[in-house]
């Protein structure tokens, strides 16, 4: 690990900087665009945690769903015992992570495109059970009803403090999801991805480290699941499926998935390009397709490469482009 | 053809949040104001024929009313607009269409269609006091105070079907229901109906609940009819349309009922005429010679239609009436009350008694099965399909029912695991 | 017995219909090694074709297909050359660019119809066939079979007696092992996906009158391919029609005598089964370990 220390001038200033920024943002933005400010911090955790996933090469199709298991699981104890988001949320990801766990058994025997169907089948049936017991689960009509918290008498429920309030969460979870890439684990995670047979020979259970990616994305996947049905109030089976898991792919790919804050650049950027083009809404998927197409085909690094690209044109210093991660 | 290309861009394509009725040559009166009225439907999507419709449908009431110089409410004169949202039967979306809808349109009340999307909006729509209206009974919660459903009932009126049915063929014994599992509409009307055949003493001998993602209705219709029920009943099924085209295939020769029976001009096609005469279900067109009769809360109903069909040909469904029936509802309630604000036409809507309801003899209903008396229930009609037309036969009591089984109903309700707070 | 029978008839057409869109699934993630997202939609168009061109414009129903075929097979080859080429070397990459092929082809098909309700193609065969006095299948249902049953073993003559077919298997089989033979991966591609489109093309206008048409039909259409792709091995073509009809045998007896949803649960827990027991499939060849 780089031991540079991170403590510089310039990097409390940017620090600083940003933190204003983030704050600020709310307050320019129309009512409603709050809501979806809330679901961006959101999904910055979602990404951040599928790319813990994806770390060692392998890309799962359950992510999406595992996140409904976290929304399913804080509503049910809200729903049924009163508890309160505090306590929630850790259930939630719990829940997520202990499914991880279950899962990992049948799925992280297969690998590549066995991996990638088979976790899309694990999580439609998980999504099926959610349509099948009406009782538990609600149907298709899904849980209602769940409510943001009260704290020292601020109401949750209006946009700006819960802004605040995922803020800080999810602040706290990317920290420790970049603690994990940047330690031993991680490097183990991205030597088992580039030389899977060789991090073997050395002794290097792979098995075990795929499932704690598996497991640990989950938990927070789970976590930011639980985190948005506290402010959107329901969770529907819908809201979990295929289609929201095809966003999360499209976010991290086009975002670029070789460095960290990758994922984050594609979420903001296309979720803030999604809503620019809101006002041509029936040709919005094929924008949203053409745009996809085009960045894979002319930015296969993602979007996260740009900076990079633009430095050497110009000659300024030289960033030597590293190898896409799947050209194997 | 469904909706022309143009309607289409003319509703959707402008911008998700569009005020349908435009400006059009009329001239405002002088000291006119405009009170907006909120659609936050689905119009596209699986859910699009129980939304678009709707839209369509106000703004031929509300040119109407416009052309005729507006409304007046308290002592100020109004032409009303419409305001619309396609959320696509999407949660998210239903929220952030609401959300916007009154922060920068300051609608006075928001028509939706129901289910999960109508569930995600009330907690906001309860504090802000914002009037809402759904159809479908079952959206109703003891917390949901600012929530009416004040021209559909649904699942409950499909009750005075198999009344009609078991009173005008009393040979039939044995009934199938088959439906899409979803707790919104299909296992609400699955309950309803199962109730409705114990109490007029018609067995049901299958159950069949699928999912979404059925491609062939072909094993279904056939494992149904295995049972040789002597009516097939389709409860509020996506699938009307396969399903009547396997049975007309597989040589079903008993009764059909229906919730809805959508577009039935295709399922002639499909099929034949003769095959589906006879069909019951629950929904007029509106050129049906007996919604002239008295009793009837709806404005030239034959007219409505005409307008309609001229400038929509092809798209009726049977929320085409029903979201401007809650349009005309709250007009009622706001004329009352002389006052367009939310609280204000609530509290009248609710002291009448015996509110304006479109089939006649409405009353408030619903404490006992989902903790608020927030339904409007009165009679409903029974339609039959003669010679390749829907028409009506008799209007029968909902309420009438309520009062005397409701506990059947809630019996099935709760066995399809669905919410019953009473 | 009539339902066993019947429901043996429903399995068969079915599983003809599920194995027309699977091979061209299998052939195309054989050859390129790309998961094609975008094949439902592809079915998809093919349906949209024969509504706008047979129910809209009443063009004959056998012209209207060939239509839809000749259409759908131009998008597969401009698929293929502009955007599986080029990204040959990531199969993530062609993954996504399907993704978002599907999402074009739903907007064009949503310009061209309005979205709205389904659309329906009234039967262009009409009557049913009466056998043994209680088999009724409509003579759309027999037409449908037939004529996959003909495309399918067309393909398998060609795939077994032909020199292209061959060179086709070969690449399928081990992509490196046959350029090593000097085979021309370009043009087995082009071959590929031509007729993998082709195929989702006619099964697109085979189910155009059987079935609710929209935008989002596809959507069924490619989670059905998965499965029977997995179940049947994937790089295997005779393992994906095996599969398709295994399938639909499966799906259609528990739909008769448990019901839709169980069915559905039914067909993933068989895939993840295969997927753990023999991940190779049923008719798959093991190729590393």
């Amino acid at each position: 690990m780089n031991k540079k220390n991170i403590l510089t001038v310039q990097n409390v200033v940017w620090a600083a900087i940003l933190l204003a920024a983030l704050l600020a943002t709310p307050h320019f933005l129309k009512f409603y665009h709050q809501d979806l400010l809330i679901y961006l911090t959101i999904n910055v955790l979602v990404v951040c945690s599928y790319r813990l996933v994806t770390l060692t090469g392998e890309w799962s199709l359950i992510h999406a769903v595992m996140m409904g298991v976290g929304a399913y699981t804080a509503s049910l104890l809200f729903i049924h015992f009163g508890l309160d988001m505090w306590f929630t949320l850790p259930f939630a990801g719990g829940a997520a992570a202990l499914i991880a766990a279950l899962l990992c058994f049948p799925l992280l025997r297969m690998t590549q495109f066995y991996f990638l169907i088979g976790s899309f089948a694990a999580g439609e049936a998980i999504r099926l059970t959610w349509i099948e017991f009406v009782g538990v689960f609600g149907g298709t009509g899904g849980l209602r009803g769940v409510e943001a918290p009260i704290l020292w008498g601020i109401d949750f429920i209006d946009p700006i403090p819960y802004y605040y309030l995922s803020l800080f969460i999810v602040s706290v979870c990317l920290f420790i999801l970049y603690r994990i890439e940047n330690s031993r684990v991680g490097l183990t995670l991205h030597a088992i991805h580039w030389k899977a047979p060789l991090a073997e020979s050395v002794g290097v259970n792979a098995w075990r480290y795929r499932a704690l990616a598996f497991i640990v994305g989950s938990f927070f996947v789970g976590l930011a699941g639980g985190l948005k049905v506290h402010y959107l109030g329901s969770v529907s089976p819908n809201q979990m499926g295929i289609g929201f898991m095809v966003f999360i792919l499209i976010w991290v790919i086009v975002g670029g998935y070789n460095k960290f804050y990758g994922p984050i650049i594609g979420v903001i950027v296309l979720t803030v390009f999604d809503e620019s083009i809101r006002t041509f809404e029936v040709l919005r998927p094929a924008i949203y397709g053409a745009v996809l197409i085009l960045s894979v085909l002319f930015l296969p690094l993602g979007l996260e490469s740009i900076p990079g690209r633009l430095r050497s044109w110009f000659g300024v210093g030289s960033t030597p482009h590293e190898p896409p991660l799947t050209d194997q | 053809m469904g909706i022309s290309r143009r309607d289409f861009v003319r509703n959707t394509a402008a911008g998700a949040l569009i005020a349908s009725t435009g400006l059009p040559s009329r001239v405002f009166a002088a000291g006119q104001k405009t009170v907006k009225i909120g659609m936050n439907i689905p119009m596209t999507g699986d859910y699009a024929p129980w939304g678009l419709p709707g839209l369509y449908g106000c703004q031929v009431v509300v040119d109407d009313i416009n052309a005729a110089g507006g409304v007046n409410i308290g002592d100020q004169n109004y032409a009303i607009e419409i305001v619309s949202y396609d959320h696509g039967y999407d949660i998210e979306k239903a929220v952030q269409g609401y959300k916007q809808m009154v922060s920068e349109s300051d609608v006075k009340m928001v028509m939706m269609l129901g289910g999960s999307t109508v569930g995600a909006v009330m907690p906001w729509a309860d504090r802000k006091k914002i009037l809402t209206t759904t159809l479908l009974a079952s959206d109703i919660t003891p917390d949901t105070e600012y929530l009416i459903a004040t021209s559909e009932s649904h699942p409950l009126y499909n009750v005075t079907g198999v009344e009609w049915l078991a009173q005008h063929h009393p040979e039939v014994k044995t009934a199938a229901i088959v439906t899409n599992n979803d707790a919104e509409y299909g296992l609400q009307s699955a309950a309803t109906y199962q109730a409705a055949f114990e109490v007029a003493g018609i067995e049901v001998v299958d159950i069949n609940l699928h999912g979404f993602d059925v491609t062939d209705f072909a094993p279904i219709v056939s494992s149904v009819l295995a049972k040789n029920p002597d009516v097939f009943c389709m409860a509020t099924s996506f699938y009307c349309t396969p399903l009547m085209e396997q049975l007309y295939h597989q040589g079903y020769k008993g009764k059909i009922i229906s919730c809805t029976l959508d577009y039935y001009d295709e399922i002639i096609a499909k099929t034949s005429k003769e095959f589906v005469n006879g069909t019951i279900f629950q929904f007029p067109d509106f050129d049906d010679p007996k919604l002239n009769e008295k009793g009837i809360n709806f404005p030239n109903p034959g007219d409505f239609d005409a307008k309609f069909r001229k400038d929509h040909p092809n798209d009726w469904s049977a929320v085409a009436w029903e979201y401007p029936a809650n349009l005309l509802n709250w007009i009622e309630g706001a004329k009352a009350a002389g006052s367009v604000e939310p609280t204000e036409v609530l509290k009248a809507l609710r002291s009448n008694k015996n509110p304006e309801f479109v089939f006649g003899e409405g009353r408030w209903w619903g404490k006992e099965f989902w903790g608020r008396d927030s339904v409007v229930v009165g009679r409903w009609p029974v339609v039959v399909v003669q010679d390749g037309k829907a028409r009506i036969q008799e209007y029968r009591s909902v309420s009438g029912w309520l009062d005397k089984h409701a506990a059947v109903l809630a019996k099935y309700m709760k066995s399809h695991g669905l919410r019953i707070t009473g | 017995m009539e339902l066993f029978l019947l429901s043996i008839v429903n399995g068969l057409i079915q599983g003809g219909f599920f194995a027309l869109f699977a091979v061209g699934l299998v052939l195309i993630f054989g050859v390129m090694g790309v998961v094609n997202f975008a094949h439902g939609e592809l079915v998809m168009v093919g349906a949209f074709t024969i509504w706008l061109l047979h129910a809209q414009y009443g063009l004959g129903y056998i012209p209207a297909i060939m239509v839809a075929i000749i259409l759908v097979t131009i998008i597969g080859l401009l698929m293929e050359r502009f955007l599986f080429r080029p990204t040959r070397s990531d199969p993530l990459a062609g993954l996504i660019c399907s993704i978002g092929v599907l999402f074009i082809l739903q907007v064009a098909a949503t310009l061209v119809g309005g979205d709205g309700p389904s659309k329906q193609v009234p039967p262009p065969f009409e009557g049913t066939l009466v056998l043994f006095e209680f088999l009724r299948i409509p003579y759309q249902r027999v037409f449908s079979l037939l004529i996959s049953v003909t495309a399918l073993g067309t393909l398998w003559f060609f795939l077994t007696r032909s020199k292209f077919g061959w060179a086709l298997r070969a690449v399928a089989q081990d992509r490196e092992a046959a350029s090593l033979q000097g085979i021309n991966s370009n043009r087995i591609s082009i071959i590929a996906i031509g007729v993998g489109a082709a195929l989702a093309g006619l099964a697109g206008g085979l189910v155009a009158p059987l079935t609710n048409i929209n935008p989002h039909m596809g959507h069924n259409v490619i989670i059905t391919a998965f499965i029977v792709t997995i179940v049947g091995g994937v790089g295997s073509l005779l393992g994906a029609v095996l599969a398709a009809v295994l399938y639909a045998m499966l799906h259609t007896f528990m739909t008769v005598y448990f019901g839709g949803t169980i069915a559905t649960i039914c067909g993933l827990i068989l895939m993840v089964v295969v997927l753990i027991v023999k991940p190779s499939g049923i008719m798959g060849v093991r190729v590393s370990e």
